[in-house]
């Protein structure tokens, strides 16, 4: 039997290396789904805690433990929890970075055998690997055995300890309320100031500083002394820190750790002493947004995966076809159905052998593709993600090949059955498709119809849905899938009745050729649906893609340019007397002093910079109530050199609002809401408070609709989870009136950057100059943010991924097509020529086949992607950015893009028409004929 | 010397021979000196056995393939010396072709198919009445608007003569025409080539293994191994 099917593969080679390429590049794209998201989630959660490191300081990866063992027996509770702690980093399936343990005695008096004090209170403690981390700044370290040699045991103190106890190197210093095993009194002898080595160490989650009475010693002589059985003795305060590294969590434990953390924090014996950890929430709000981008990134791969698997379907049952007469044959001489499946079966199971061996490869480089993606069809290579064959890739990929099998073997199911007297039945009848029975197109449209209309019905309900954290709402996306499906299949209902019409139109008078492929069209055109169905997919989809990817993305990254408000923003850190004035009785004028200006020339990567009040805590008073404004003051001229806003956002020139204002002093520019919501008029005058409640009365010049960095409203959640909507107020008036009349005030400085300056030298410059910043903007760290935004990217890569792979079978799926039908009509073409057709009229006749099935689907698609994309993507648009989105949303098609998907087809028609005239040129007449007498 | 007889010559044949180069080198002779007249308005059966080289002489005669030495002139005009766009306009105007296997365009009803030729042969007007004419001259008159699909071989094979006809050919090629019918079938068909030769003026060479059809020409060629029998 396998030596039946390696010739039957042989003989069909070509096909058979179709059905290969097409569960290759299925187990591809399903397997670089998991490769991807798991590299990129991996990245991400790195992210977050780098974030929440830069943020608070803190290592975020810690889990802390606090017990107090009161005088137990054997310390029962300390040893389970050093066993418990010993194999947390295994429970929770992470790198242990440095595990902390700090055991201090209960603060007990204990006097100076040196000199005559009053009594001290001191504890006893020790922190593991001390040694280490501490530098001595006077006296040496507590030795290896710990003891002094008069038997006193030996301690270090930090500086803090020393000034606040009062306490020299080498005192020896004895406890009266503590005794030792053998009933003695305990005395210890300070034999050094310790400081940190190094004060940025995590080791030191208990600062030196903190340790006002706190003596270390030698951790094995503690233990020695007061744990275990002399343990029932003591009261020890038991502090552990356990910290790992996060850079080496992957994603796809983050869920494990936090049923772990959750189960030992609320749930485990323990859950009174370990602390809720700050990762949780990382971990947390991670692992809501990995489900919303692992749902919108699958939803958007479904398409492809369904095209993928028509492909192959397609493939095998035109392979079927081939064989339907062996099949019959074998049949009749009493194969069973069941020997004719399983040489199918064996065959698909061989051919996907082979799909997998080359389908995992090409997905890893499918998911590199994805992680470089910077935009639609463009992609940055030398950004690379960390790619893994991990179980869950192996599973899709099992799963991948299952599926792969099944499809491939699908058609064999209904062939096996198959008879030669049932196959010459079949042949007779010519029935309509099921699809046009079943009016499919007209439901499919119906249905997408229903849901565009519902969902832009109900704007809001999606803006909720997206700032709740939900995924991409699938139906939205199978809405304007279904649209594409649905006027495709539609098309095809209309395309018969429009040949029809153009050929009753010239029936008379049609040359050979023409009347030839119409009758060909008219009467065969229903075996063509499946690929011209896929032509009109493949090409609308693609647009479609396309413009969602680059409209999304063009959009994001516009609106964080504009948020950002200007290329660099530094606000340093003021100082003023408002100590001072806190401190004296007296009413003291809040004054601030201005750090230097000049210093900013020095900064090379500026082009040009400008001072810029911004006061985003400024208020109006309103009767008895305040309203909360941002209050900008600028240099006009200056700031104009510094930023911009699009024409097309203003109801003028974004210049001519800057020279109003240049001409009056006390004139303030305002946004609309002061116009719409409090009903003021230009010429009114508003008293505007600063946020040191001065206050200053300026006159309304203009309104603006937008503003550098200015956002109208700002979206947001309100308990009961609908959506609340609040209006942001910017006043914007000259920066002299506002110092001349506060005096000195805080301002930011806004640059416009060099095109080739990088933030390395920003970051150099500040550091340089000894700058301490307040808040700082880099719009190229934002935009580069919104780039690498898993969720963005991830869609372009998805949508790219698709394009081509779609590409790829629609051009070797019509390919295929188009030569197995002439191959099967090459009889028939025999006898035309032998009729005496010339063989340009035999060429002209395919070509006008061609054009009655590829040119029209490929218009059809072209037609339907841009309606789709019409329909649909301002939709998508809201779901991918209501939260932040402030400027109004813009189609974005790239021409190149187009031009792309055109000269693909193009390719292809080439291809076909290549394939063509070597076909017609090479067909010999009395070989056809010959082929016919067989 | 031939155009002083009384009847005109529709086909000369003189000294064909067809060599066929062999995949393995060497050469396969088909077809050695033939020589023949065919006057018009006559059935002349090209008659031997399978191999004999019928269908090679056939090919040549009927423009679709060259000989490897000697003439064909049709009406006078050696083929041979034309372009081969005017033996293309030769067969799709003077020439009807009937083949061994239904050649039907499938996607064709029996009177699109029949039209196809005269639609080939650049005949504009009175194409109807044609058609009908030819499909009632083969006794389809019934049928004309039925699916190659749904006709029976022998239907089929009408459908092709009528085809063939339809544009008035001056002579009609057949390729063992009857070979996949049924006797009474074949006799049927054969007894229309009659007919048609005196109806119509056509010229029909036919070829056929059937011995019980050799009878039935007005001439007969007979070939064995690529030789030409010499007849009584």
């Amino acid at each position: 039997m396998l030596r039946v099917m390696l010739r039957k593969c042989w003989a069909k080679r070509w096909m058979v290396l179709c059905l290969v390429l097409g569960s290759i590049l299925l187990i591809a794209t399903v397997v670089s789904f998991p490769m991807y998201r798991n590299a990129a989630f991996d990245r991400m959660l790195k992210d977050e805690f780098q974030n929440y490191l830069t943020e608070y300081g803190e290592w975020p990866a810690m889990q802390e433990m606090v017990i107090i063992s009161k005088k137990e027996k054997d310390g029962a509770t300390m040893a389970r929890i050093e066993s418990l702690l010993d194999g947390i980093y295994q429970q929770l399936g992470v790198t242990e970075k440095n595990n902390i343990e700090y055991y201090s005695l209960a603060r007990v008096g204990a006097k100076s055998l040196m000199k005559n004090t009053e009594e001290l209170y001191l504890r006893l403690a020790y922190m593991s690997d001390l040694p280490e981390y501490a530098q001595m700044i006077s006296g040496e370290m507590y030795s290896e055995d710990g003891l002094a040699e008069d038997g006193s045991i030996e301690v270090v103190i930090s500086q803090q300890c020393m000034v606040t106890s009062d306490l020299l190197i080498g005192e020896t210093i004895e406890f009266d309320a503590l005794k030792g095993v053998d009933g003695k009194k305990i005395r210890m002898k300070i034999v050094g100031v310790f400081e940190e080595a190094d004060s940025k160490d995590f080791y030191w989650q208990v600062s030196p500083d903190a340790m006002d009475n706190v003596c270390l010693m030698n951790e094995k002589l503690f233990r020695e002394y007061f744990t275990g059985a002399n343990a029932a003795k003591y009261t020890i305060t038991c502090s552990y820190y356990s910290l790992f590294e996060y850079e080496d969590i992957q994603a796809s434990n983050a869920a494990h750790m936090m049923k772990e953390i959750k189960y030992l924090t609320e749930e485990s014996p323990y859950r009174s002493v370990i602390s809720q950890p700050a990762y949780l929430n990382i971990l947390e709000s991670f692992s809501g947004k990995q489900n919303k981008i692992e749902a919108t990134l699958f939803i958007l791969q479904v398409p492809v995966l369904i095209l993928l698997g028509a492909f192959l379907f397609m493939i095998s049952g035109q392979m079927y076809d081939m064989e339907k007469n062996e099949i019959s044959v074998i049949k009749s001489r009493g194969s069973s159905s069941g020997q004719v499946f399983r040489l199918y079966l064996y065959q698909s199971v061989f051919l996907t052998l082979i799909g997998l061996g080359g389908g995992l490869p090409l997905g890893t480089l499918f998911s590199r593709i994805l992680g470089s993606a910077e935009n639609f069809l463009e992609f940055d290579i030398t950004r690379e993600l960390n790619i893994h064959i991990t179980t869950d890739v192996c599973q899709y990929a099992a799963a991948a090949a299952a599926i792969s099998v099944l499809i491939m073997t699908l058609p064999a199911l209904k062939h096996s059955r198959l008879s030669i007297v049932k196959l010459k039945q079949q042949n007779a009848l010519k029935r309509k498709s099921l699809w046009e029975k079943l009016f499919l197109d007209v439901i499919c449209l119906g249905i997408s119809l229903y849901g565009f209309y519902s969902f832009s019905k109900n704007q809001d309900a999606m803006v909720q849905s997206v700032l709740q954290g939900e995924s991409l709402d699938p139906l939205l996306y199978i809405s304007s899938s279904l649209f594409i499906v649905g006027a495709g299949l539609l098309f095809l209902r209309l395309q018969p009745l429009l040949i029809g019409l153009v050929y009753n139109l010239g029936r008379r008078f049609w040359k050979p050729a023409s009347y030839a492929s119409f009758m060909e069209n008219i009467k065969n055109g229903r075996k063509q649906q499946f690929i011209m169905l896929f032509m009109i997919l493949t090409i609308s989809l693609g647009m479609y893609h396309a413009t969602v990817a680059r409209t999304i993305l063009a959009n994001a990254k516009q609106n964080a340019e504009y948020l950002q408000g200007a290329d660099m923003i530094i606000q340093e850190k003021w100082t003023d007397n408002s100590s001072f004035a806190s401190q004296s009785q007296g009413d003291i004028t809040l004054q601030y002093d201005e750090p230097d200006y000049s210093k900013y020339a020095t900064l090379k990567s500026a082009r040009s910079y400008t001072k810029v009040i911004f006061d985003d805590r400024a208020y109006l008073k309103d009767k008895s109530d305040t309203i909360p404004v941002t209050l900008m003051g600028i240099h006009t001229r200056e700031f104009g050199e510094n930023t911009y806003v699009e024409k097309e956002l203003l109801d003028k020139h974004y210049y001519e609002y800057l020279n109003e204002l240049a001409v009056v002093s006390n004139g303030v520019l305002v946004s609309r809401n002061y116009e719409t919501i409090m009903g003021m008029r230009v010429g009114d005058t508003i008293t505007v408070y600063n946020k040191d409640n001065k206050n200053i009365t300026l006159k309304i010049l203009d309104f603006f609709d937008y503003w550098p960095g200015y956002a109208p409203t700002s979206l947001g959640l309100n308990p009961d989870g609908s959506v609340s909507r609040s209006e942001n107020y910017l006043m914007v008036s000259n920066i002299s009136t506002l110092t001349q009349k506060w005096g000195v005030t805080p301002y930011e400085v806004w640059f416009t950057l060099k095109e080739d300056a990088n933030s390395d030298e920003v970051y150099q410059w500040v550091q340089d100059n000894n700058v301490t910043v307040r808040k700082y903007v880099d719009k190229a760290a934002e935009v580069q943010k919104v780039v690498e935004d898993p969720l963005l990217q991830g869609t372009n890569g998805v949508l790219t991924m698709g394009f081509i792979v779609t590409i790829i079978l629609c051009a070797v799926g019509y390919l295929i097509y188009w030569i197995m039908s002439i191959r099967s009509r090459e009889m028939m073409f025999g006898v035309l020529r032998a009729c005496g057709m010339h063989k340009g009229e035999l060429f002209q006749m395919l070509m006008n086949e061609q054009i009655f099935s590829g040119v029209l689907s490929i218009f059809a698609g072209i037609g339907i992607g841009k309606l789709t994309s019409k329909m649909f993507v301002p939709m998508l648009q809201t779901a991918y950015a209501a939260a932040n989105q402030v400027l109004p949303m813009e189609l974005i098609t790239n021409q190149m893009d187009m031009i792309r998907l055109y000269c693909v087809i193009a390719g292809v028609m080439a291809v076909c028409l290549a394939v063509l005239i070597l076909l017609v040129f090479k067909l010999n007449v009395t070989k056809a004929l010959k082929l016919g007498e067989e | 010397m031939e155009n002083a007889k009384n009847t005109k010559i529709a086909i000369e044949i003189k000294g064909i021979d067809r060599v066929f180069p062999l995949a393995g080198g060497g050469s396969f002779q088909a077809l050695q000196d033939i020589n023949a007249q065919v006057p018009e308005g006559v059935l002349t059966i090209l008659k031997g056995r399978s191999g004999s080289g019928k269908t090679t002489l056939m090919n040549i005669v009927g423009a679709l393939d060259h000989p490897t030495a000697g003439t064909v002139l049709i009406g006078g005009r050696d083929i041979g010396k034309m372009s081969d766009k005017e033996r293309e306009n030769l067969r799709r105007k003077e020439f009807g072709f009937v083949f061994q296997a239904v050649s039907l365009i499938p996607t064709m009803n029996a009177f699109q198919n029949v039209e196809f030729s005269m639609r080939m042969a650049g005949i504009k007007e009175g194409r109807k009445k044609r058609v009908e004419e030819c499909l009632k001259m083969v006794g389809l008159g019934s049928r004309m608007h039925h699916m190659p699909s749904e006709m029976s071989g022998g239907e089929q094979q009408r459908v092709a003569i009528a085809r063939a006809i339809a544009h008035s050919p001056k002579i009609i090629f057949a390729d063992e025409p009857t070979a996949e019918l049924d006797s009474a079938m074949a006799a049927e068909v054969t007894k229309l080539f009659q007919e048609m030769t005196k109806k119509e003026n056509v010229t029909i060479v036919m070829t056929t293994h059937d011995v019980g059809l050799q009878g039935a020409g007005e001439m007969v060629i007979e070939l064995e191994s690529g030789r030409q029998v010499p007849q009584e």
